[in-house]
């Protein structure tokens, strides 16, 4: 009985010192060295307050299109390194353990393949998410910064030209959605879902190429590609009405059958616009992740479970 | 197993997991897009004007960061004033980002105003080419506010935006647009309340909605924070309209207060012949006032200059 117990712990301590190993391989590449670019590119998007045309009282436009500006230009480099990060140190993590021949010691142990597999997964997006928290925190404290001065200039100007408390904290409420908000949140954590079904992606590659080249290019096709599945889907739905050729509907199908729909995880850029994501659209978002991420991990896993090396 | 029946199941699997997600993956998709969180795909035409990194950038989940490079392009039309250039990074910027109305305003702004009054002063080419391409300005301006506006219906900054444009006397009047302007951006409720007073402003100068605009007018009047000297000034004049025999030294006071402020708020308002505000009794007021006040002769508000009451039409005639 204790040793049922035991099993499944023993399982998951296991995978936890794959992935914590997986972690701290990737560390030591330096990979963390760029957060000093995310951070240049931040305050960076400070100067870029381009002159445009304002209405004789509006108080706060000026900087309510500043922090748009800092979220754009926060959210896209997030979402290239996180991508970036994702594929590349997927790609690299099997090839470098044959190369070290550690693959060979884990396997040659009572490891299932697995937990083998699902430790390095961990390990890649527990660096993501540690990427992504620190960039996060460097978002959030710019983009605090910044609203407090744009409400404390909007404050002063609309008392000095006699507005109303109600239209000053209106005005109020539309500049904190531009700020540090929940939905910004949710827009960070969906970078980090698409970067975590793109890592899933690159490690169903490695298990059956042998190089990380091929890995890293054919999982950044992959993620253009995915980028039109919901087109590809759309044709397939839809096309036939068009009168177009049955062939090309089936290579739309095959398409969007493959390939994930990463068009879903482009809310950041409703989110940037300053729209509010419902919780319960977070969570439809989260899940279809998952379901990506469980699909790809069990792929890679029956493809790995009897190679030799 | 054998590698080739490995690889057909690996596919036939993908393809089942595929299937699976179809059922809600489609209507996920929709639902995304109908509480617009999801903007329309990037057209063809779009993509293949951005350039192809940038189409790839920009199908890569980060069509407002494309969007923000394109807006300092932009920003370098304007400087070099190249307007058709200009015209087109901001066709390009509001497909990517339709639903900022930073880029409409913005980009509106350029073509009505940086354009137009760049072509105004072009000594370099002939008086009638000018005036063409001035208009066509203009008119691209307002095109591009109204396209904003009907894809954001209820974002009052463009709407306020071409309201503005419609109702400025150095521009291509339309008075009932600017009004329909100002009124859908006011309705909103979310607009800033000088919107509402450009309402009213743009109402009383359309012959025969001067009640609609003195019912107005005095709604605003109610609120102190209103009380602006030219919204004072026209509901003075719709006052007088809608009823001459009123008596306008009583109305004059009722409205600003005290004859200094209603003699110096009605002269200013006198000489502003060129923004086409109603008149109707504001002479025969300042006249009294005048005598109350004894307001030498000299310096009576009757010998200024006023603005010139000129079209647009006659800024390029004879230059």
């Amino acid at each position: 009985m204790t040793a049922r117990k035991t099993i499944p712990f023993s399982r998951v301590r296991r995978v936890a010192v794959i992935a914590g190993h997986a972690f701290t391989q990737l560390v030591r590449m330096k990979v963390f060295y760029f957060l000093g670019f995310f951070a240049v590119i931040g305050i960076a998007s400070n100067f870029f307050n381009l002159p445009q045309q304002s209405g004789p009282e509006a108080l706060g436009d000026n900087g309510m299109d500043l922090l748009r500006l800092i979220k754009s230009w926060s959210l896209g480099p997030m979402t290239l390194f996180s991508v970036v990060m994702g594929i590349v140190s997927t790609a690299l993590l099997l090839p470098k353990d044959v190369e070290d021949r550690t693959l060979y010691t884990i396997l040659a142990k009572p490891v299932p393949r697995l937990d083998y597999l699902a430790g390095k997964l961990l390990g890649v997006l527990l660096l993501l998410f540690v990427s992504l928290a620190l960039m996060d925190l460097l978002m959030v404290i710019m983009l605090q910064m910044r609203l407090s001065i744009v409400l404390e200039v909007q404050a002063s100007l609309g008392q000095s030209r006699g507005w109303d408390a109600a239209a000053i904290e209106s005005l109020k409420q539309d500049t904190l959605a531009q700020g540090p908000t929940w939905a910004l949140q949710g827009a960070v954590a969906a970078v980090f879902i698409r970067s975590a079904i793109m890592a899933a992606i690159a490690l169903l590659i490695s298990t059956f190429s042998s190089s990380t080249l091929f890995t890293t290019v054919v999982s950044f096709l992959i993620y253009f590609i995915g980028h039109f599945q919901a087109d590809a889907r759309d044709f397939y739905f839809e096309g036939g009405e068009a009168g177009t050729s049955a062939a090309s509907r089936y290579v739309a199908m095959s398409v969007s059958l493959v390939f994930p729909d990463f068009q879903l995880f482009n809310v950041i850029d409703a989110v940037i616009q300053g729209k509010t994501m419902e919780l319960i659209q977070f969570v439809k978002l989260t899940l279809a992740g998952i379901y990506y991420v469980a699909v790809y991990t069990i792929a890679s896993w029956f493809v790995f479970s009897d190679k030799e090396f | 197993m054998k590698a080739y029946r490995k690889h057909v199941i690996l596919a036939l699997g993908l393809l089942a997991a595929g299937g699976l997600r179809m059922s809600w993956e489609a209507p996920l998709t929709r639902e995304f897009r109908s509480d617009g969180l999801l903007a329309k795909p990037v057209e063809t035409a779009t993509r293949e004007k951005i350039g192809q990194t940038s189409a790839a950038v920009a199908l890569g989940g980060l069509r407002t960061l494309v969007a923000t490079f394109l807006n300092l392009k932009a920003f370098s039309h304007f400087e070099a004033r190249e307007w058709s250039e200009l015209a087109e990074t901001y066709d390009l910027i509001v497909d990517l980002a339709p639903n900022t109305p930073y880029y409409w305003t913005t980009g509106g702004w350029h073509l009505a105003y940086n354009s137009a009054s760049d072509y105004l002063t072009r000594t370099d080419l002939p008086a009638l080419r000018r005036r063409e391409a001035w208009r066509d300005s203009i008119r691209r301006g307002r095109a591009f506010f109204e396209r904003g506006t009907r894809l954001n219906p209820d974002e009052p900054s463009i709407q306020a935006e071409l309201g503005a444009l419609l109702s400025n006397s150095n521009k291509l009047l339309d008075f009932p647009a600017a009004a329909a302007a100002y009124k859908a951006a006011a309705d909103t409720g979310k607009a800033f309340p000088y919107v509402r007073r450009g309402e009213c402003l743009a109402l009383a100068r359309i012959p025969g909605r001067e009640l609609e605009a003195l019912d107005l007018a005095r709604r605003l009047y109610a609120d102190p924070h209103n009380r602006l000297p030219t919204l004072c000034c026209v509901r003075f004049a719709l006052e007088s309209h809608a009823d001459p025999s009123k008596d306008p030294l009583k109305l004059a006071i009722s409205i600003f207060g005290d004859p200094r402020s209603a003699h110096d708020q009605l002269g200013e308002y006198w000489v502003r012949v060129q923004e086409r505000y109603p008149l109707d009794g504001v002479a025969s007021a300042l006249k009294i006032l005048e005598s109350i006040l004894l307001v030498p002769a000299d310096e009576s508000v009757f010998k200024r200059a006023l603005q010139p009451k000129e079209t647009p039409d006659d800024w390029f005639r004879g230059r």
